[in-house]
């Protein structure tokens, strides 16, 4: 009950206006509403050190062929995009010898370790699997200015 | 061929090239078992049809010019030794060859065989190697571990034909970490266009006895690897003569298994188009260990210095320098100077004293960081850039890696290895004023560090990752300072280079501001010009323009999410119009004409979006 309470108390937040953003709508959750938690942080630094990290490097700063995933380069490809979006390109491209072997719990827990890496605040709620509810929620590499979260 | 990448096409032109319109799209995703987000094909169109590889299989495609139709395809499923390639996806091209009567389509498969197809009917070839394919994994003066389905070799580049000779590069995995400092070595080699037949093959590792063995010492050339080339090779045909930018050994950081300058390593070697047989050198970074490789194709250009007509080669590099040679003879066209180069203290390494350095062109982007290449846009901004910079050795080009510590420094933050100034697009060449067209990124920070590898993750004794960060110490999260790029900008530029005089002649920054700097509330009130964005792209030249698209997309008061393809005065480098496209440039624009009409197409794709060509045209006057 407790952790239904909280819930809807995040995305009672999240109904607050951003400025910043036109494109954000009222209903939707940014990266910035603690929307993992690090003990799924820490589930996807183990998967991704498993294969991820061979080329995107443990710093996730990547190489060559492999993209950064923190930082500037990489937040900002994905600016205002969904992290539904993202968790449907790594699902389906990733890792690139074998993709689709990871379930879609597991690419969430990659997700959040990527989300945590890049100083998104983590909560009490993980971040789901189901697509519909991961196209909720906006990736933003800057902090909504007034308002929510 | 040339590595011009030059059309003397002039339909489209600084007045109309805003008006233009999409003629056709074509969607590549079902042209493997899934989509592909980095489609980075340039097509190439013979008699209306437009020839291009497509799709997570590298699938041939053969579309009408005009609409953008599937004529015909053609796709291998190579099952485990596709998967295992080193260098999957659809690639960066193909070639087509004629006699006058018969017509060929060669590419080069992820799993790497050189496929021959008819150019009209997409067929296979019977006649060309085994049934229209030949095993690129065998002929290749040596033994490939551990067997063919999953020995590490390939190539995503075009083949190049040449007087009836088929040119095949080499490329791995990438090489920060390899499993062992013996690996493939990747030799090149020429094929004859109607038979498969091999011609000859060019040891980048020299045998005993061979020029060069001597340059890897206590025996190292029998047990390095790597050494390919990975970007596109560049010939003349009327010469006869092929250059190959060949790529870094075994250990992109570190050289501890291979004392000695490592010919051909980093080195422009050019061969005889008959026979393979070196003609000349010369070595761009010696003793390698920056991940420079040579990353995009030798241009050749016809220049006139001081009065005396030169046949050149030009290279542009990571580095951002423009390297120049008298093509036919090696000679340097520009005096080179040894410079100095700060040795490091890596255990087990040994480092090049010195390093040439063209006195002429100046350096086109930015190498090597210091102090002044910091963010500085405020005074509290440069304050924290420089407070993140201090946990990293700084220094000019070819400050070396070094080993990672917890208390710091954490690596050697450089710019230009691995991403920085130009890479396989390369850039253009107008073969009527002489001047070069190069695309360079800015800010592609790279760390060097070295750690010793996990326990039987590798059998070097160095590879790169970082040592963990010392109790209370914050993590590393990429190079930014509050959501801004820690490197000033201009993050990405067009440079213009005239090679009669090596003078650079015009850099603009290419690309719009990042969204992240230009609502950045840091900057908030300041008037900060175009920043441009990092990457380097492909450009095409045409008569009047050079036409490149952004690297990145973003989204701005008057427009939605999306890149744009812009065009800029060749003369001055001023934008004189710009078409959306609905995801970065991931290709090197194109153009042709058909039926009197001159198209530019070009790939596209990143983050959510999936590749794509997209062909753009003008409107018909007074048409719909």
């Amino acid at each position: 009950m407790r952790v239904a309470l909280l819930v809807l108390s995040a995305f009672a937040v999240v109904g607050a206006p951003s400025e910043r953003r036109a494109n954000v709508r009222p209903e939707e959750r940014t990266t910035w509403d603690s929307v993992f938690t690090r003990a799924q942080a820490e589930r996807g630094e183990a998967t991704y050190a498993r294969t991820c990290s061979r080329c995107h490097q443990a710093t996730l700063s990547g190489a060559d062929q492999s993209p950064a995933l923190v930082g500037s380069t990489f937040l900002g490809k994905w600016d205002g995009l969904t992290v539904g979006q993202l968790h449907d390109r790594i699902r389906t491209t990733m890792p690139s010898g074998d993709p689709g072997i990871y379930t879609r719990a597991e690419v969430s827990d990659v997700i959040a370790y990527i989300l945590d890496y890049n100083a998104y605040p983590a909560g009490i709620v993980e971040l789901p699997t189901s697509g519909n509810l991961l196209s909720g929620i906006r990736i933003l590499e800057t902090r909504p200015r007034a308002g929510g979260s | 061929m040339r590595g011009s990448r030059y059309s003397p096409l002039d339909q489209i032109n600084a007045e109309n090239f805003g008006s233009l319109e999409v003629a056709w799209r074509f969607k590549t995703d079902a042209f493997g078992p899934r989509p592909e987000y980095k489609l980075e094909g340039t097509p190439l169109m013979v008699g209306g049809i437009l020839y291009t590889t497509a799709g997570t299989r590298r699938a041939v495609v053969a579309l009408d010019a005009a609409t953008g139709e599937l004529v015909w395809m053609h796709s291998e499923n190579e099952g485990a030794r596709g998967a295992a390639a080193p260098r999957p996806l659809s690639g960066r091209g193909l070639s087509y060859w004629t006699d006058g009567t018969d017509a060929r389509i060669l590419y080069v498969t992820p799993g790497y065989r050189l496929i021959a197809l008819d150019a009209k009917t997409g067929a296979l070839v019977p006649s060309f190697g085994k049934n229209g394919a030949v095993d690129l994994k065998l002929e290749l003066d040596q033994t490939l571990e551990p067997d063919l389905e999953t020995g590490e070799i390939g190539f995503q580049g075009a083949p190049v034909v040449a007087r009836d000779v088929v040119i095949i590069g080499a490329a791995f995995r990438e090489g920060g970490a390899p499993k062992s400092a013996k690996n493939t070595k990747g030799y090149i080699r020429g094929y004859d266009v109607r038979t498969g037949k091999r011609l000859w093959i060019f040891h980048t590792i020299p045998k005993k006895g061979q020029v060069g063995y001597d340059t890897w010492k206590d025996g190292s050339a029998e047990v390095a690897g790597n050494t390919g080339v990975w970007t596109q090779i560049t010939v003349d045909e009327e010469l006869g003569l092929v250059y190959l930018p060949v790529e870094s050994p075994t250990g992109d950081y570190y050289g501890g298994h291979r004392p000695g300058d490592n010919l051909y390593g980093e080195a422009l070697v050019c061969v005889d188009l008959r026979t393979g047989v070196r003609k000349w050198h010369h070595q761009i970074v010696r003793h390698p260990i920056w991940d420079f490789d040579l990353p995009a194709a030798p241009i050749l250009a016809d220049i006139t210095v001081d009065g005396k007509a030169i046949r050149a080669v030009a290279l542009p590099t990571k580095q951002g320098i423009l390297y120049m040679f008298d093509r036919v003879t090696g000679a340097p066209i520009w005096p080179m100077e040894e410079r100095a180069v700060e040795a490091g203290n890596v255990p087990g390494e040994t480092y090049a004293p010195t390093q040439p350095i063209p006195t002429k062109p100046a350096a086109y982007s930015r190498n090597g960081i210091t102090l002044d290449d910091l963010i500085d846009f405020t005074p509290a901004l440069k304050e924290a850039g420089v407070q993140l910079a201090s946990r990293f050795k700084l220094g000019p080009l070819f400050t070396p890696p070094i080993v990672s510590t917890s208390d710091g420094p954490i690596g050697t933050l450089t710019q230009g290895p691995t991403n920085g100034g130009t890479n396989w697009p390369v850039g253009s060449y107008d073969p009527e004023t002489h001047i070069v067209y190069l695309s360079a990124s800015n800010n592609s920070p790279s760390l060097l560090s070295l750690v010793p590898p996990a326990p039987g993750a590798s059998d070097m004794r160095y590879v790169r990752g970082i040592a963990p960060p010392a109790p209370g110490a914050p993590r590393l999260t990429g190079f930014s300072v509050q959501g801004l790029p820690l490197l000033k900008p201009p993050y990405g530029t067009i440079t213009a280079i005239q090679l009669d005089r090596g003078e650079i002649l015009w850099q603009v920054p290419h690309g719009e501001t990042p969204d992240a700097v230009r609502n950045s509330p840091a900057l908030t009130g300041l008037d900060i010009p175009r920043t441009g964005q990092s990457g380097s792209v492909g450009t095409l030249v045409t008569k009047t323009l050079v036409i490149a698209g952004d690297p990145e997309t973003t989204t701005t008061p008057t427009r939605a999410r999306s890149a744009m393809l812009r065009a800029y005065d060749k003369a001055t480098g001023r934008e004189v119009g710009a078409v959306q496209l609905a995801a970065p440039q991931s290709g090197s624009p194109m153009t042709y004409s058909v039926n009197g009409r001159q198209y530019i197409v070009v790939a596209i794709s990143g983050g959510p979006y999936s590749g794509e060509y997209i062909a753009f045209r003008l409107p018909v006057a007074g048409g719909r």
